[in-house]
C-alpha cells in the first residue's frame, strides 16, 4: 500500500481540531498518513511545532519539522515568505486551506492534488 | 468552529494615519453593535492607546523573548576568542576583563561554541517587553497593546501573543481590529497572517505609493482581501491620481478619502479619538463614513466581501534560497 503524509497546522490534537490560522506559530501539526489509492486516512499523529515558541525563524523551524517527519504535502494557511521558500526547498507541496477541520483540510488537499 | 475574523489596518509607510483611523473605526463599529477587540501590533511605537486615551491598564504581563550571553569570570582566561568571533561586536574589554554588552548581544550562541573554556553562559527568559490589556476602553470594546524594550528583538512572536490575547478577550464570535506596524517585516507579516481583510492606508505621495505596493504584495501573498483608504487625499492631486490608478488596476476597492485636516493632531493632543474630539471636522466625518462602509458593506457579510476581493489565485512571494 502506497501512502503519503499530509501536514496540517492545528489548534488541537485530533482530526476534528480546527486548522490553525497561521503556519509558523501554530501550536501543533497533525501529520496524517493517507492511502494514495483510496484517499482513506490510515493513521495520524499530533506533533508539537517547534516554531510555536520561537523568537525568530518560526516558519523555517516549522518547515524543517515537517521535512523531518517525511511530510510531502502541506495543507493550511499560506506560510510566510521564508517558510514558503523552505517548504519549496524541501519539496513539500503547499495547498492553501483555511476555516475547516484537519480532516477536511486533508480531503481538500487531496482533491486539489488529484485535479 | 468559533469564528473570529481579523481585520488589519496597515500601510507600509509610517505616519499615514493608521492609528487615527483604527481608533475611529473601532469606536464607530462598537457604536453600531459590532463585537470587537482592538489590538495594537506595533510594539516599537504603540500609539493606539494614546489615540484612544487609555492611560491605565487592567493587566500588564511581561513578555519574554530570547537569551543573552554572559561570561563566567571564574572560568574565563581572557583569551579573547569570543571577542574575535562575535558577529555583533558585543564583547568588550572593561578593566582588562572580557564582558558581554547585554544591550548588543542577541544570544546567537557563536561565542559559546568558540569558547575553549566553556565560560559562556546564558540568561534565558529575558524580559523583552510587556503585553497590556484594557478590558473596557470606555468606547465599548477592549484594547490589547504591547511594548518592546529598546534593543530587544521585536519578533512576530509578540504580535502572535497580542493577537492570541485579543482572541481570548473576544471570547467567541466577533472581530479583531489590528493596528499593524509600519513596514513589511516580521511583525507586519505576523499581523497579516490569519487575517481576512486589510484596510490599507495611503497618502498621495510617491513614498506612500511605493510602500502601498509593498504591503499589497504581502496581502496577495497571504490571500487577504485589501481595501484602500486615502488619507490627506487633497494635498497632492497628481499623487492621488497615481494611487487611484494603482487601486483600479489592482482591483483594490476604495473605502474612502480623508481630507487634510488640522483637527487630527489636535485630537491626538486631547487623548480622544478624532470622531469624539472633533465630530464635526471634515476628516472625522470622512472617517466615520469609512466606518459605516466597513460595517454595512464588509462586516454585514464578510465572507461575501472576502470572496469578491481576495486574490483569485495564490500569489505567494517566495524569496530564492540557493
Amino acid at each position: 500500500m502506497a501512502t503519503i503524509k499530509v501536514g496540517v497546522p492545528s489548534e488541537g490534537d485530533t482530526l476534528d481540531s480546527p486548522v490553525a490560522d497561521r503556519f509558523g506559530r501554530a501550536p501543533k501539526f497533525i501529520v496524517v498518513e493517507v492511502d494514495t489509492d483510496t484517499g482513506e486516512i490510515v493513521s495520524y499523529q499530533a506533533v508539537d511545532n517547534p516554531g510555536y515558541t520561537a523568537g525568530s525563524g518560526a516558519g523555517v523551524k516549522a518547515a524543517q519539522k515537517l521535512g523531518e517527519l517525511g511530510v510531502k504535502v502541506y495543507a493550511g494557511p499560506t506560510p510566510g515568505p521564508n517558510a514558503y521558500a523552505a517548504l519549496n526547498y524541501l519539496g513539500i507541496k503547499v495547498v492553501t486551506v483555511t476555516g475547516v477541520s484537519v480532516r477536511e483540510a486533508v480531503k481538500a488537499a487531496l482533491k486539489e492534488l488529484g485535479s | 468552529m468559533v469564528e473570529q475574523v481579523e481585520i488589519v489596518v496597515a500601510s507600509g509607510k509610517g505616519g499615514v494615519g493608521k492609528s487615527t483611523l483604527t481608533s475611529v473605526l473601532a469606536v464607530e463599529l462598537a457604536k453600531r453593535g459590532v463585537k470587537l477587540v482592538a489590538a495594537d501590533a506595533d510594539a516599537e511605537a504603540p500609539n493606539l492607546s494614546i489615540t484612544l486615551g487609555v492611560r491605565e491598564w487592567d493587566s500588564v504581563e511581561p513578555y519574554y523573548e530570547g537569551r543573552i550571553a554572559y561570561i563566567r569570570e571564574d572560568l574565563c582566561t581572557q583569551c579573547g576568542i569570543c571577542k574575535e568571533v562575535c558577529p555583533l561586536d558585543a564583547v568588550e574589554v572593561v578593566d582588562e576583563k572580557h564582558v558581554i554588552n547585554q544591550w548588543i548581544c542577541e544570544g546567537c550562541l557563536t561565542c559559546s561554541l568558540a569558547c575553549p573554556e566553556k565560560a559562556i553562559r546564558f540568561i534565558f527568559r529575558v524580559e523583552a517587553g510587556s503585553i497590556m490589556v484594557k478590558r473596557e476602553t470606555g468606547y465599548g470594546f477592549p484594547l490589547v497593546s504591547s511594548t518592546i524594550r529598546p534593543g530587544r528583538p521585536n519578533s512576530g512572536k509578540l504580535v502572535t501573543e497580542v493577537k492570541n490575547k485579543a482572541k481570548t478577550l473576544l471570547a467567541g464570535v466577533g472581530f479583531i481590529l489590528v493596528d499593524a506596524a509600519a513596514g513589511i517585516g516580521c511583525q507586519v507579516i505576523s499581523s497579516l497572517t490569519g487575517a481576512k481583510i486589510a484596510v490599507l492606508v495611503a497618502e498621495p505621495t510617491p513614498a506612500s505609493l511605493s510602500d502601498l505596493k509593498r504591503i499589497h504584495l504581502l496581502t496577495r501573498h497571504f490571500m487577504v482581501a485589501p481595501a484602500l483608504v486615502v488619507n490627506k487625499y487633497d494635498i497632492n492631486p497628481e499623487g492621488l491620481e497615481d494611487i487611484l490608478d494603482y487601486a483600479g488596476r489592482e482591483d483594490i476597492p476604495v473605502l474612502g478619502m480623508i481630507p487634510y485636516d488640522d483637527t487630527v493632531p489636535k485630537a491626538a493632543s486631547t487623548g480622544k479619538p478624532l470622531n469624539i474630539a472633533y465630530p464635526e471636522s471634515p476628516a472625522a466625518k470622512a472617517m466615520v463614513e469609512v466606518a459605516e462602509k466597513v460595517a454595512e458593506e464588509i462586516l454585514v457579510d464578510w465572507r461575501k466581501w472576502y470572496s469578491r476581493y481576495r486574490p483569485k489565485r495564490p500569489a505567494p512571494y517566495i524569496p530564492r534560497i540557493k
